[in-house]
């Protein structure tokens, strides 16, 4: 290869992490806009925003329909991520540790949901929820998001415990510790972070679903998503901008605590 | 410590059971119990023009941010795959943090960008390279481009990983060989990252076959099939017809899954025969 | 080598009969149609150092699985202390462990690790903080205790092992392979440390290995293993210098060895002919029948090399194929002439030495006892 022709591929390797730089920086765009015309005070989108105001904010914070919305969601979240993680936990125990005997249809059954388009479920899921009488409670929206939630923390878990081998297990039970203190003293604190990852990630996928809350909530169980869509349906206003960014601030701020907690954790 | 196994599928079982399961048996029968008769809601969903048309668009739709995900996604994967330490972190960092705002806030926030007054269009009418503007959001472009930056993510994490796992000796090797640095791409790294293409191809096209946020509110005049179920359920109150698509969209889904699952056999297969003509 | 000449081969012999610590009855492991372990039994003294070795896949780690009870056996009883521990769980044996790569707990530090056992059984505290302490300065890492494993050296973390397998006094201690992981040098230091550490506990230890150097050094008593089975037991010195089998006479050192094609009979009382396949005779002790099927050993460091050799019941010369200096010995094939069969002879280097070329005529020869017979 000549210096010159060298030089080019140079050129076009640089070009092409630019490039990619840029659309990284682009990917951020959408959401800073979002941000951007909640700070206005007209009450239609524009953008660029002409002027500076909270008005929107004040609007949002003085919301009950928001309030009472994030707390179903937090509600929701947490109950189905914690049920997910439950059952994600020992799912991977059996499937990876026990090798108990139909372990591969049952994993497959506990990633299914990801895939699964959400509509399909929603469709199943409502008449079994006015069945068992749990339409309109936050149970039916809970246990559908535990649902699709299920595979995070059984795939973080499930690379967790493949990460190391069950040697250390064993080593704690011809030590003398039962199954249960084996776990309690070895395996969840070597898993912690997959949990918590784990965890997180189906608390997102709860804070993210909408078509099955729309299909499971009644007024009084509504979540943020599915308000923002009503919202959105009904009338486009800055509020909605507003709203969005304070979840997104919010969200940021999870994230941040996700990958930097465990990180914390190992250096204790 | 045999039976105490099965103890561990309990909590998995109670809640799929009835959760997941169940469910997917309801729209079974579901399906087969409209008022036409055993399979007649099978035979709308072929015959209705209206029904074909939506298919179409979902298809049509899925395939073309499937494309568009990975002639974006592959450049993205093979950049980050190259860069080390911190840079790496934060490209990921960057790519992932979209992905955590909710799939209505983005949705909403192309909603603004690809507005008739919005600022991708005042730019483009700046710059005077149109003179009207773009009605994204009715003819489905729109939809396209917003759905492709859902799902950008969703294929750069499976190439990525591809991509790092390839032996830098390899593209080094043909270095040797003499092979240019394109050469080396076509010859070592694209063949080796095809089965993860392969994934995240999958992954893209199955989830953007049951988007229902995006085409909802950026679809425009655009139907798609999780929208045409919604609306049978919710509104017309069609429940045997809803069922019977979603039994057709569950069955799809996993049909392309055990097409994938049956390829990565197949090539698994092969490279155990080539091995074996060495061995 | 040396070492195992040095240990008197009895004091192992006469501490199994002082009652048995461990007794194996018809243990087996059979997977499907393919047998892990056949049905073995053997008996292994208290404060007896135990080793098992043999190729991987033998067969060694599926029977120290099974007394540690994380394999369940098929058939067969493991007593310890007079009861069986077949029926019970892994965590009520009372056996000390120690595994190939320590599996120390990487999230809890030394102290806690070695203190994890203790804990378990709801031992005080303050008696806790005490044995730790007693236990962590026997392995001489007073000075580590609130490290963490991962900022320890292989040696250190095998050491921490060692504390943390032994501080519950188990009644035995298993080892498996707990060297492997170490380089040259050290595993030679280590197995120093843990023959010291087995001494001063009085600890029986049943001890796996693929090294026969190591089992050689270490152990009392070597059961050689192959195909799920024992195929020998004894001192290292018996294996070494009385293998019954081809097997282990190529398993534990080196040797070169013959089929045997006729035995022509008795000479005297003592010695009879041998002549070997490719027609060579010889001259060996009796006891042994040396009859066709069987074969005929000879330890490298047997054979006597140079003019030396002439003098010996059996003499011949030979042809040096391949000569070779490598630090304290001198390794040799030489081919016997009018006969196919090479010999690998080891010859220890002193002053004036005389080194064969390759190529070159030299004298050969073994004394009466040097050949042994094996039976397979």
């Amino acid at each position: 290869m000549s210096v010159s022709e060298k030089k080019l591929w140079t050129a076009w390797s640089r070009f092409l992490t630019g490039l990619v730089g840029a659309i990284l920086i682009g990917f951020l765009v959408p959401i800073l806009v979002v941000v951007a015309v909640s700070f206005q005070s007209k009450s239609y989108l524009s953008f660029p925003p002409t002027d500076f105001s909270l008005r929107w904010y004040q609007q949002f914070i003085g919301n009950d329909d928001y309030r009472s919305a994030i707390l179903n969601s937090m509600m929701i979240g947490a109950s189905a991520a914690a049920l997910a993680t439950i059952a994600g936990i020992s799912t991977a125990l059996a499937v990876v540790r026990a090798r108990a005997p139909g372990s591969a249809i049952v994993s497959t059954l506990s990633i299914a949901p990801a895939v699964l388009p959400q509509i399909v479920l929603a469709i199943g899921l409502f008449p079994i929820s006015v069945w068992l009488g749990l339409q309109g409670t936050l149970w039916a929206v809970i246990l559908a998001h535990a649902v699709i939630g299920l595979p995070f923390p059984f795939i973080t878990v499930c690379g967790a415990l493949t990460s190391y081998s069950n040697r250390i297990e064993i080593a704690s039970m011809t030590l003398g510790a039962n199954a249960f203190q084996t776990f309690r003293l070895i395996t969840f604190p070597m898993i912690r972070p997959a949990v918590i990852a784990g965890f997180i990630f189906a608390f997102a996928a709860s804070l993210d679903e909408l078509v099955l809350a729309l299909f499971l909530s009644s007024p009084s169980t509504r979540t943020l998503p599915l308000l923002l869509w009503e919202q959105l349906n009904f009338q486009v206003t800055p509020e909605i901008a507003a709203a969005a960014s304070v979840i997104l601030a919010v969200t940021s701020l999870l994230i941040l605590a996700a990958t930097l907690l465990p990180r914390l954790d190992k250096d204790n | 410590m045999k039976h105490r196994s099965f103890l561990l599928y309990l909590p998995v079982a109670l809640l799929l059971t009835p959760f997941f399961l169940a469910p997917m048996a309801v729209i079974g029968t579901e399906s087969f119990s409209g008022q036409h008769g055993v399979g007649a809601e099978y035979v709308k969903v072929v015959t209705d023009q209206g029904i074909r048309t939506v298919l179409y668009n979902t298809f049509y739709v899925a395939a073309m941010v499937t494309i568009l995900s990975l002639l974006i996604g592959y450049p993205i994967a093979y950049v980050l795959a190259r860069l080390k330490g911190r840079w790496a972190t934060i490209g990921i960092f960057l790519i992932f943090l979209p992905f955590w705002a909710s799939t209505v806030i983005r949705s909403f926030a192309w909603m603004i960008l690809l507005g008739r007054k919005g600022p991708v269009n005042s730019i483009l009418l700046g710059i005077g390279l149109i003179e009207d503007p773009i009605r994204f959001i009715d003819n489905g472009l729109g939809l396209m481009i917003a759905m492709t930056y859902i799902m950008v993510p969703f294929i750069v994490v499976p190439i990525l990983n591809g991509l790092r796992a390839i032996d830098p000796n390899l593209p080094r090797a043909a270095a040797v060989l003499g092979a240019n640095p394109w050469r080396q791409f076509l010859a070592v790294t694209l063949p080796l990252s095809m089965p993860n293409i392969a994934v995240g191809c999958t992954i893209v096209f199955v989830t953007s076959l049951g988007f229902f946020v995006t085409p909802s509110l950026l679809g425009g005049d655009l139907t798609v099939v999780s929208m045409l179920i919604s609306e049978q359920a919710n509104r017309l109150l069609d429940w045997p017809l809803a069922s019977a698509l979603a039994i057709i969209v569950l069955l799809l889904t996993i049909v392309i899954f055990a097409l994938l699952r049956l390829s990565q056999l197949a090539s698994r297969r092969r490279d155990k025969a080539r091995s074996g003509v060495f061995a | 080598m040396l070492q195992m000449v040095s240990r008197s081969a009895t004091t192992a012999e006469s501490r199994a009969a002082g009652g048995a610590a461990v007794s194996i009855h018809n243990l087996c492991k059979r997977y499907n149609n393919f047998e892990a372990v056949v049905p073995t039994s053997v008996e292994i003294a208290s404060g007896d150092f135990f080793a098992i070795i043999g190729p991987s896949g033998s067969g060694k780690s599926t029977l120290l699985g099974m007394i540690a009870g994380y394999i369940d056996p098929t058939a067969g009883r493991i007593v310890v202390d007079g009861r069986d521990i077949v029926p019970e769980p892994i965590y009520r044996r009372n056996i000390g462990m120690v595994f190939q790569n320590y599996a120390l707990f990487p999230h809890l530090s030394v102290a806690q690790n070695v203190a994890y056992p203790l804990k378990i059984r709801g031992v005080a505290k303050h008696e806790i903080a005490r044995r730790v302490r007693e236990s962590l300065a026997m392995v001489r890492l007073e000075a580590f205790a609130s490290r963490m494993p991962s900022e320890l050296s292989g040696g250190q973390q095998q050491r921490v092992a060692l504390a943390r397998a032994s501080i519950y006094q188990p009644s035995i201690l298993l080892m498996d392979e707990p060297l492997g992981a170490l380089d040259k040098n050290l595993r030679d230091e280590m197995q120093e440390e843990i023959k010291r550490f087995q001494q001063e506990l009085g600890a029986t230890v049943i001890y796996v290995t693929h090294d026969q150097q190591e089992a050689a050094f270490l152990a009392d008593r070597i059961a050689i293993m192959r195909d799920g089975a024992m195929t020998q037991i004894g001192s290292p010195r018996s294996l070494y210098e009385q293998p019954k089998s081809r097997f282990v006479a190529e398993f534990l050192g080196e040797a070169s060895i013959f089929p045997v094609k006729t035995a022509s009979g008795k000479l005297t009382d003592q010695t009879c002919r041998i002549t070997l396949e490719d027609g060579t005779e010889t001259v060996i002790r009796t006891g042994e029948d040396g009859g066709p099927g069987r074969f005929a050993c000879i330890r490298p460091e047997r054979i006597t090399i140079g003019p030396k050799a002439r003098g010996l019941a059996n003499a011949y010369t030979g042809v040096v194929r391949e000569s070779l200096y490598t630090p304290g010995s001198i390794r040799y094939r030489v081919e016997l002439k009018d006969a196919g069969c090479l010999l690998k002879v080891r010859a220890l280097p002193q002053h004036n030495t005389e080194v064969f070329e390759t190529g070159s005529s030299v004298d050969i020869g073994w004394s009466v006892d040097d050949m042994t017979i094996l039976a397979e």
